[in-house]
């Protein structure tokens, strides 16, 4: 079980790298088994050498000792393309509570999630990229495993994790922008998404397209649901008047939440099973992130997915 | 631990078994076979009611080894009925195998 860190460590050091290796080290660890197993490259197999066939890969070694001809065969070494995508609209910045009753928003969540993943796949040598998405396309990288480009990464998500000024309010465009990356990423990657899913309420139909068209360009796609448990889709607040303010509009609103409760629950689990229902006919992994659920549940749906996919 | 299979009792213990049957063609001297080795015996021990595991050593056993056209080692059969039903090239993980004998029980 992987506790959330302290996330004034990070702060201080303002190293989001050193987290996301204690988080994936931790994680590894716990599970007593290398996830690795099985998709490097690895000596596979002995083959009867065919006269007429290439010298070259005959286990020479083997033929020394027993005067057997065989070929070696490998593992085709396995390259994956993965391409994170950061929800960064407003709605992601608002702030809920970790599991040791913390300030903690969906953005800094996802953030750590990403860059655990980040590290994941740098140790396995696969090509990553990273896009941030609000109402606008904040950032695009194409996905590359050397070692300067996954140290701008991380440069790139501590300016996430830590923004310098206030943000100013930012809705989101998630339908456009998903189509703009479906065309844009190499063709077969893998897409990590981290949003909560919150713009497109109105307008459900867009979103799926957009997940489709991903889909269509034979990419895999994971969907972190980021969402915040107690206030967001239980809306547990205290029974008194509240003025609500959208953080994406700033428009506001003053109502007393005992009245609207029961109503906001049945249509937020409405929305949500929709969402689900539909990625699971595109068959894209929906799975929901809460923030004070800890890291477990996104790795080892990445792992999953990455270990299905070779 | 795995039966030792050989051109000797091979129809015995593997056509004519009423029980699916995991073959790993091996030898000595193959670096994947090896790794594949402890696999086998361990899927050995957790089906022994359900399924027959055995090992033919293709140094030893050239009868059977050229009866199924076996060019690449280590090679895993999957019998029913006497029959091949499956096969299973090169070193795996472990679920792959047993992913392979449950379909067949």
């Amino acid at each position: 079980m992987i506790k959330r860190i302290d996330p004034d460590l990070p702060g201080r050091f303002g190293n989001l790298e050193l987290l996301a290796r204690q988080v994936v080290e931790g994680f590894i660890t716990g599970m007593h088994k290398s996830p690795f197993h099985g998709f490097s490259v690895e000596f596979a197999e002995h083959r009867i050498y065919n006269p007429g066939e290439s010298t070259r890969h005959i286990d020479w070694k083997l033929y020394a000792r027993t005067e057997k001809l065989f070929v070696k065969r490998f593992e085709e070494e396995t390259n994956l393309r993965c391409q994170i995508v950061v929800d960064n609209s407003s709605s992601m910045h608002f702030q809920g509570r970790d599991r040791d009753g913390k300030d903690y928003s969906k953005i800094a969540f996802s953030v750590e999630c990403a860059a655990a993943l980040t590290y994941l796949l740098r140790k396995q040598r696969d090509a990553v990229g990273l896009s941030v998405i609000s109402d606008q396309m904040e950032l695009h990288t194409a996905a590359r495993s050397n070692s300067v480009h996954h140290r701008m990464l991380f440069t790139q998500l501590e300016k996430l994790y830590h923004p310098d000024k206030e943000e100013e309010r930012k809705t989101t465009d998630t339908a456009e922008l998903l189509h703009l990356l479906a065309e844009k990423v190499h063709k077969r990657s893998l897409v990590i998404i981290f949003s909560d899913m919150l713009d497109n309420e109105g307008n459900p139909g867009s979103l799926f397209s957009a997940l489709q068209h991903l889909k269509h360009n034979k990419h895999e796609v994971i969907l972190f649901h980021v969402h915040e448990q107690e206030k967001e889709l239980e809306f547990d607040y205290g029974n008194r008047p509240y003025r609500f303010v959208d953080m994406e509009t700033g428009r506001m609103i003053r109502l007393n939440p005992a009245d609207l409760k029961e109503k906001y629950v049945r249509q937020m689990k409405k929305y949500y099973e929709e969402m689900r229902l539909k990625c699971m006919q595109y068959k894209i992994d929906f799975v929901p992130a809460g923030i004070n659920q800890g890291y477990e549940n996104v790795l080892l749906s990445f792992l999953l997915k990455r270990s299905k996919l070779y | 631990m795995a039966l030792e299979i050989t051109d000797s009792n091979f129809e015995e213990t593997v056509l004519k078994a009423d029980k699916p049957v995991l073959l790993d063609f091996w030898a000595e001297w193959c670096g994947p076979c090896r790794m594949v080795g402890p696999i086998v015996a361990e899927i050995a021990e957790e089906y022994k009611d359900k399924a027959v595991v055995g090992k033919v050593d293709v140094d030893s056993n050239p009868e059977v080894a050229m009866k199924y056209g076996i060019r690449n080692i280590p090679t895993i059969l999957f019998f029913k009925g006497g029959e091949v039903v499956d096969k299973q090239v090169g070193a795996v993980p472990k679920n792959v195998l047993v992913d392979k004998i449950e379909s067949l029980l």
